[in-house]
């Protein structure tokens, strides 16, 4: 009898065991054929001179050493860096502002306006909105400078001037993606609890300062997820740049995308490439693990 | 401490200085389709349009008619992005089920290990998939993009947060009655789960419908091209002073994005804020 009564929860859980493994298999074996698999193996290429003909062989370190002397990629990795700098601050911080413009008192058919108006480039695809752009950006024929000249202002090189392109790149990107942010901040601040800022009111703390003193704090765990987020996805800029200045005026804004691309399937350079891609996984994963240790320092609830 | 006028005055200025904001945001979606009912030959013509000039499909029949399969690449998108969202809503609610709901060994080192998968770019796995797919003959062909992208741990993250919110009495009622895991799955996780698979799905299929850095390498001639891909040899191919042509085939790439996002504004927002608070 309680032989019996002691199996039935063993019996129970081997159950559960077997029902779990086979419900996360076909998750599970995706993930390692599509995710886990070839990053090993991108990895390991990352050590050779990849050719399928006369064999591949090892060279040890060489494309990571090619990679860190070359010129032209260290050019191409601070340009990555740089964009990702200024594409988080600027998302991050227009989301910012835009949630805290929408976190307010107002008519709910006006609330419903902003977030469709804000969200809606965030949903279009980048190369869509980047061939958009290409037009306004444009020299002669382009939107923006013939506004600039119609307002007596002198044209701008937006996307044909090395000092310009990048910002220009930058803005686009900050219009299309500013609005995700805003709404993972606009439900955050939600979360802020009334009592704590009234009680600031009280004290008569203005809104900055009851912003940077009290909200901000309480926030913190979600802009640190927001600035991690931003930054992964700022390095893997690719489309924008190939359509409004495939890299260029000369490498100006070549990102690490475009050369993992241009090296691997262009020259088909497989082991230089995979080493690059290697690189952007390690910057990725530093860059996550710098703002969690930031956030454990920073954060206190 | 400011009155409450001044409050309200404040209260309006911001409202009107994001309507302005608002306005200038939507410029390009305006200039977008109003280019697209532009004359061929008026394309460049300046001042740029913001209101359609006129509403005549001729360039939309254009792009139809023209030497760019562009049915084809639509119907491959539509092929992607379908496979892709039913594949990730079949695989991620499993997923999720059993990370929130069923105790087994390993439980939460898979989950870690699956959620790490997070970190890891496009750029890092492409070049091994390029490979494999070049030997087994998936290059070139839009299921092998969707193959890649049948399951992905952001959807079984945002699942897996959404049931572990939900009460779990149900279940645990049923599995005493001797209902088995499969039937509780179905019968009762499954229909509470409805607001976090709509917006997994409408996520998944505007994100699919967007892929490009995979799209290019995987999808080279333009009969195996999905949209995002084709758009740029659009441009480029019809070349210049067909303008109102690209926009007109780009009117049609955007539009199931929109409607769909206009139907389902608040399903959309919901899932994003959802997984954003929740790390």
């Amino acid at each position: 009898m309680l032989a019996a009564v002691a199996r039935q929860p063993s019996d129970l859980q081997r159950l559960q065991a077997r029902t779990g493994y086979l419900f996360i298999f076909p998750s599970f074996a995706l993930y390692v054929i599509f995710v886990l698999a070839p990053v090993v193996v991108t990895c390991i290429l990352s050590f050779t001179y990849f050719d399928p003909m006369a064999g591949s062989r090892w060279v040890g370190l060489d494309n990571y050493v090619r990679f860190f002397t070359d010129d032209r990629s260290q050019q191409i990795f601070w340009n990555t860096l740089r964009f990702t700098a200024f594409a988080v601050t600027g998302n991050i911080c227009v989301g910012m502002l835009f949630a805290l413009a929408l976190d307010r008192e107002m008519p709910g058919p006006l609330l419903y306006f902003f977030r469709l108006a804000f969200f809606l480039p965030v949903i279009i695809a980048a190369a869509f909105v980047s061939i958009v752009w290409g037009y306004f950006y444009g020299d002669d024929l382009g939107v923006i400078n013939y506004y600039l000249i119609h307002l007596g202002l002198s044209p701008i090189h937006w996307l044909t001037s090395s000092r310009y392109a990048m910002m220009s790149i930058v803005i686009m990107d900050v219009w299309k993606n500013a609005g995700f942010f805003m709404i993972i901040f606009i439900a955050a601040l939600q979360g802020v609890p009334k009592t704590l800022v009234e009680a600031a009111v009280m004290d008569g703390a203005g809104y900055w300062r009851r912003f940077f003193r009290i909200v901000l704090p309480w926030i913190s765990p979600v802009v640190f997820f927001a600035i991690v987020y931003a930054s992964i996805g700022a390095l893997q800029v690719f489309e924008s740049i190939v359509i409004l200045t495939q890299g260029g005026p000369g490498d100006a804004t070549r990102s690490m995308s475009i050369y993992i691309v241009e090296e691997a399937f262009d020259s088909f350079e497989i082991g230089y490439a995979a080493s690059v891609a290697v690189i952007m996984t390690v910057v990725i994963l530093a860059i996550t693990v710098l703002q969690f240790l930031a956030s454990r320092a920073w954060v206190r609830h | 401490m400011p009155t409450r006028t001044s409050q309200r005055w404040i209260d309006w200025a911001i409202i009107a200085v994001m309507a302005l904001i608002a306005f200038f945001m939507l410029l390009p979606f305006a200039w977008l389709f109003s280019m697209s009912f532009r004359t061929v030959r008026d394309a460049y013509q300046m001042p740029p349009s913001f209101v359609p000039p006129r509403l005549d499909f001729d360039n939309y029949r254009a792009v139809l008619n023209s030497s760019i399969p562009f049915l084809q690449i639509y119907a491959n998108s539509v092929e992607v992005a379908v496979l892709v969202t039913v594949g990730q809503l079949i695989t991620c609610t499993l997923a999720a089920f059993a990370f929130a709901r069923l105790n087994f060994a390993g439980r939460d080192t898979l989950f870690f290990v699956m959620l790490a998968g997070l970190l890891f770019p496009a750029q890092v796995t492409i070049i091994p998939i390029y490979l494999g797919y070049g030997r087994i003959g998936l290059l070139n062909r839009p299921i092998g993009l969707a193959l890649m992208y049948l399951t992905s741990a952001f959807g079984v993250f945002l699942v897996r947060q959404f049931m572990r919110s939900q009460p779990k009495a149900l279940e645990e009622a049923a599995l005493m009655d001797g209902a088995s895991y499969l039937k509780i799955f179905f019968r009762i996780s499954l229909p509470q789960l409805r607001p976090a698979l709509a917006s997994l799905g409408i996520i998944t299929f505007t994100q699919t419908w967007n892929y490009y850095f995979q799209a290019r390498v995987l999808l080279e001639p333009q009969d195996a091209m999905t949209l995002p891909i084709a758009m740029d040899v659009l441009r480029g191919y019809l070349g210049s002073g067909n303008l109102a042509l690209v926009m007109a085939a780009m009117s049609m790439s955007v539009l199931p994005v929109i409607l769909l996002f206009l139907l389902a504004q608040k399903m959309v927002i919901e899932g994003i804020a959802m997984t954003g608070i929740k790390t």
